[in-house]
C-alpha cells in the first residue's frame, strides 16, 4: 500500500440532467488550464477527458532500477512501439496488418517504455490514413503532460511578428505584451528553472533555482559566448524551489528519472497537468470531471446557430450520452479539436462548426528535427563518475538564424537541445568485444556531448488534415486523413542545422563522432500546431485574439490548434499562456453575459 | 565536480522518507536495491541445453569477467535472453537467434573443425575477431547475427545490477539535496 496523500474533497460527479456553465474538452497542457482559470473564477465547469484516470504515482515509478522490472522497461509481449524505419517505408494507418495484439506510437520504443505505455493509444483503435505521420497521442487525465519533455519556453515578437520581418505568412493577431503578463502567471503558478540571458528573440522567465551544465556543457557555454550565441541551462517546467500554493507537488531532489524514461514524475516536480491544475481545480468544488468520455461533436442550438453542449461515447461500453453547457471549449490537441470540428456538422455549419472560413484543419505546421552532431570530450575519458543526470535536462541553444542578418536559403530559425555526461544507461554501442571493448565502454560512456536541433516548419495552406471518408476508429467515428509534408525552407534549414552543430562542436574542442543530417518523419517533435488559426481577418482564420471562434461567439479552441506560426520554441508554455489570457476574457464575457 | 564541491550531495534516509510521506512516491524503491539470486538458469525456457551454454559463453566472451568487475556470466545474460526470446511474439525473432547460432557453430567446424564450446579459448578469440571485424557492415549470417548477439548481450548486461553499479559505478537514481554541476549563477 503505497502512502495515503492528502485526501481530496468530495468531487461532484458528472451530471448530464445539468447544463454547466462551461464545458471543457481534453485535460492537458490546455483542459487543464482552462478547468483551473474558469473555476477560480466562479464558472461551474465540466471537464470530459478521452482516457483513462490513472493513478500517476502507480504508474510511473520514477525510481525503479531497471534490473527490478521483470524486462527491464521493456513492454509485454504482443506489445510493439513503431520504428522509425516503420514510419519511413509504410503508410498510415500503422496499426493494420500488425502481428501484435497492440501497437504504439515511436515514443514506447524508448528506455523504459513499460512505464508509459498505459497513457499512450493503441493505433490498433486510433487509426488514420493519408501521408506518413509520427502522432503521438496520450489518452488519459492529463494527455501528454504525463510524459512531456519539460522544455518550457516562450515566444517572442520575432515569432508573434515574423511576417513583418521576412513577408511569410501571417502575423499573429497578439503581440508579446499581450502575452507577457500571462506568462508570469503561469511561471509563478506552475513553477519553472532556468537562468535569465537578457535576450530579445527568447525572453526570461521568473525563474526558479536552475538546474547545473556538466564540465562539458560548460565548457560548450564559454566557448560558444565568445562566437555571440547562448547556451543555458535546460529551462525546464519544473518546480525547483517548490510552490507553496500547491499540495500535490513536491520541488525537485535531482533524481533524474525524467531524462531516463519517457518523462513523468512520481513526486510532480515536473508539471503535469493532474497536479498542477486539475486537482486544485476540483478543490474549489467547481469542477466536474468525466474520464472515458469521447467526445464526437459539438451540438448547435439551430435557432441560434451557437454550441449548445457535445456529445459523446463511453471509450469502455460504447454508450452515447449528451452533456450541456452555454460554453464549450476545446482542449482536445491540435489534430483533435480541429477533427472535432470538422465532425461538428449542422444546418447552421455545414463544413463543420467554426469553419466558415475553410481553413479549419489548414496552416498544420510543427517542429523538424533530426539534424545533430555527437562528439567526444577528451579530457571526460576515463573520468571519476560523478551524477550529471540528476537534473530535468542539459542545455538549450536558443536561435542565432535571421535575427540581425538574413540568410538567403531559409527564412526563420531554430534552436538545440543537448546534453552532456554520465547516464543510467551506458554508452555500449562501441566497436569490438571482450575486456577492450568492455573498458572502452567504461572509459567513453561519461565523455560524450550531443545534441539535436529543433526548426520553425512554415504554417502551409496546403499543409493540412480532413476527415477521412472510409476510415473509422474503435467507436466508429471518421479519422482524420492527412495531406501534409515538409517543404524546401525546411530542408535548406537542416543542412545548415547539422553544419551548424558540427562547427559549434568543433569550435569548443570536442571530437565529432557523428553528424546526424537526415530529418526524422513528420510528426516526430510531436510539436502539431495551426489548424484552427488565429486571426483579426475572419476569411483567412478560424479564431479571434482570444480563441473565440469567430463564427460561434460561445465557443473557444485554447490548445496549439490557435497558433498562427510554429516558432521553434517548444509550445505548451505558451498554449498555457494563451489559454489562461483567453479563458480571464472568457469569463469576463460570461460575467456580463455576452455568449 | 566542476565547481569542485565536495559535500555529499545526497539526501539522508530520513529527509527522503519525509519526502517520500509528504508526496506518496512508492517507498520500496528509496535506494534501497533488491538483491537477485546469483546462479543458473533453473532449465532455460527457449534455448536447448547446448544452445543456452553457447549463448552463455558467447556472452563471457563480449563481457568478460576482469579485474574491474563480474561479467555477462555473473550478470546472468543468458537467462534474461532466454526469458525474452521465450516471451517473444514473433517467431521471426526466435528463429534469428536459433539459426544465428547455428551459423557460429558451423562457422567454427569450418575453421578449426570444432563447435564453439569445443574450440580452444585461442580459436574462439580468433573466430570472434574474424566476426566482429564486419561489425560495421556485416555480410555472412553468422556476421549479421553477432550484431544482434552483441546488441542484445550488452542490453542485458548494462541494465543489470551488475552492470549498473559494479561496472559503470553508476551514481545516480539518488535523492539529492542541489543539483550537482557548473552553477552559470556563479559567473560575473
Amino acid at each position: 500500500m503505497p502512502l495515503l496523500r492528502f485526501l481530496q474533497t468530495p468531487q461532484p460527479d458528472a451530471d448530464l440532467t445539468r447544463t454547466y456553465d462551461a464545458i471543457v474538452v481534453g485535460s492537458g497542457a490546455a483542459g487543464g488550464m482552462a478547468a483551473h482559470v474558469l473555476t477560480s473564477k466562479g464558472l461551474e465547469v465540466l471537464m470530459l477527458e478521452a482516457g483513462k484516470k490513472l493513478d500517476l504515482d502507480r504508474e510511473l515509478k520514477s525510481m525503479e532500477w531497471p534490473y527490478e522490472h521483470p524486462r527491464r522497461g521493456q513492454m509485454p509481449p504482443g506489445h510493439h512501439a513503431l520504428t522509425l524505419n516503420e514510419y519511413t517505408i509504410r503508410q498510415p494507418p500503422y496499426g493494420a496488418g500488425q502481428p501484435y495484439d497492440k501497437v504504439y506510437n515511436y515514443i514506447q520504443g524508448g528506455n523504459g517504455a513499460d512505464y508509459s505505455r498505459n497513457f499512450m493509444v493503441d493505433e490498433k483503435d486510433h487509426p488514420y490514413t493519408g501521408t506518413r505521420y509520427a502522432w503521438v497521442r496520450a489518452r488519459t487525465l492529463g494527455g501528454k503532460t504525463t510524459i512531456w519533455g519539460r522544455l518550457a519556453l516562450r515566444l517572442s515578437d520575432y515569432d508573434f511578428k515574423a511576417r513583418r520581418r521576412d513577408g511569410y505568412g501571417e502575423d499573429w493577431p497578439i503581440s508579446y505584451k499581450d502575452i507577457a503578463p500571462y506568462y508570469d502567471r503561469v511561471d509563478r503558478y506552475l513553477g519553472i528553472s532556468g537562468v535569465a540571458e537578457h535576450l530579445p528573440h527568447l525572453p526570461d522567465s521568473i525563474f526558479q533555482r536552475p538546474t547545473r551544465l556538466t564540465a562539458a556543457e560548460a565548457t560548450l557555454r564559454a566557448k560558444m559566448a565568445a562566437m555571440g550565441r547562448t547556451v543555458t541551462p535546460y529551462r525546464a517546467g519544473v518546480t525547483t524551489d517548490g510552490l507553496e500554493h500547491n499540495k500535490y507537488r513536491s520541488r525537485c531532489f535531482g533524481r533524474g528519472a525524467c531524462a531516463r524514461r519517457p518523462g513523468g514524475c512520481d513526486i510532480h516536480a515536473v508539471f503535469d497537468s493532474p497536479t498542477g491544475l486539475i486537482y486544485p481545480a476540483q478543490d474549489t468544488g467547481r469542477l466536474s470531471l468525466r474520464t472515458n468520455a469521447v467526445v464526437r461533436e459539438v451540438l448547435v442550438d439551430e435557432r441560434t446557430g451557437k454550441a449548445s453542449g457535445v456529445a459523446f461515447l463511453d471509450a469502455e461500453t460504447g454508450r452515447a450520452y449528451e452533456a450541456r453547457a452555454r460554453v464549450v471549449v476545446l482542449a482536445a490537441s491540435t489534430l483533435e479539436s480541429a477533427r472535432i470540428m470538422l465532425l461538428s456538422k449542422s444546418q447552421a455549419h455545414p463544413n463543420g462548426i467554426g469553419n466558415s472560413s475553410g481553413h479549419v484543419g489548414h496552416n498544420f505546421c510543427e517542429h523538424i528535427m533530426g539534424p545533430g552532431v555527437r562528439g567526444l570530450v577528451k579530457d571526460r575519458i576515463g573520468a571519476p563518475r560523478t551524477i550529471d543526470d540528476g537534473r530535468p535536462g542539459g542545455f538549450y541553444v536558443p536561435r542565432f538564424r535571421n535575427l540581425k542578418e538574413r540568410r538567403t536559403d531559409f527564412i526563420r530559425g531554430y534552436g538545440f537541445e543537448g546534453s552532456a555526461g554520465n547516464s543510467m544507461f551506458a554508452a555500449s554501442d562501441q566497436p569490438g568485444f571482450g575486456a577492450d571493448y568492455k573498458k572502452r565502454v567504461r572509459d567513453l560512456s561519461g565523455a560524450y556531448i550531443e545534441m539535436g536541433g529543433f526548426g520553425e516548419v512554415l504554417a502551409r495552406y496546403e499543409n493540412y488534415v480532413a476527415l477521412d471518408p472510409n476510415t473509422t476508429d474503435r467507436w466508429g467515428i471518421p479519422v482524420l486523413r492527412f495531406h501534409y509534408q515538409f517543404g524546401d525552407n525546411e530542408k535548406k534549414m537542416c543542412e545548415d542545422m547539422a553544419n551548424t552543430a558540427q562547427e559549434m562542436f568543433e569550435a569548443a574542442g570536442f571530437e565529432i563522432v557523428g553528424v546526424s543530417r537526415t530529418p526524422l518523419t513528420e510528426g516526430w517533435s510531436i510539436h502539431e500546431l495551426g489548424t484552427a488559426r488565429m486571426g483579426s481577418d475572419r476569411r483567412t482564420s478560424v479564431l479571434n485574439q482570444f480563441q473565440q471562434s469567430h463564427d460561434v461567439k460561445n465557443l473557444f479552441v485554447v490548445d496549439g490548434s490557435s497558433h498562427v506560426s510554429a516558432s521553434c520554441q517548444n509550445p505548451t508554455w505558451t498554449i498555457m499562456a494563451l489559454a489562461w489570457r483567453s479563458c480571464d476574457y472568457l469569463a469576463e464575457e460570461f460575467r456580463r453575459g455576452r455568449l | 565536480m566542476a565547481d569542485g564541491d565536495r559535500r555529499d550531495p545526497r539526501l539522508d534516509r530520513r529527509d527522503v522518507l519525509k519526502i517520500a510521506a509528504a508526496s506518496a512516491a512508492i517507498t520500496s524503491t528509496l535506494g534501497v536495491r533488491r538483491v537477485l539470486s546469483a546462479g543458473q538458469a533453473a532449465s532455460p525456457r527457449f534455448f536447448t541445453t547446448s544452445e543456452y551454454s553457447l549463448v552463455d559463453e558467447l556472452a563471457e566472451e563480449i563481457i568478460p569477467t576482469d579485474s574491474h568487475s563480474p561479467g555477462a556470466r555473473a550478470a546472468r545474460v543468458a537467462a534474461y535472453i532466454d526469458g525474452e526470446l521465450a516471451d517473444a511474439w514473433t517467431a521471426e525473432e526466435r528463429n534469428e537467434w536459433r539459426d544465428g547460432l547455428a551459423a557460429i557453430d558451423d562457422l567454427s567446424r569450418r575453421t578449426s573443425g570444432k563447435t564453439f564450446l569445443e574450440a580452444t579459448p585461442a580459436e574462439r578469440v580468433a573466430l570472434l575477431t574474424a566476426i566482429a571485424s564486419k561489425e560495421a557492415s556485416p555480410e555472412s549470417a553468422a556476421e549479421k547475427f553477432f550484431v544482434t548477439l552483441k546488441s542484445r548481450v550488452a542490453f542485458a548486461y548494462y541494465t543489470s545490477e551488475i552492470g549498473i553499479h559494479r561496472e559503470m559505478e553508476y551514481q545516480g537514481n539518488v535523492y539529492l539535496q542541489e543539483f550537482v554541476g557548473y552553477d552559470v549563477r556563479t559567473e560575473k
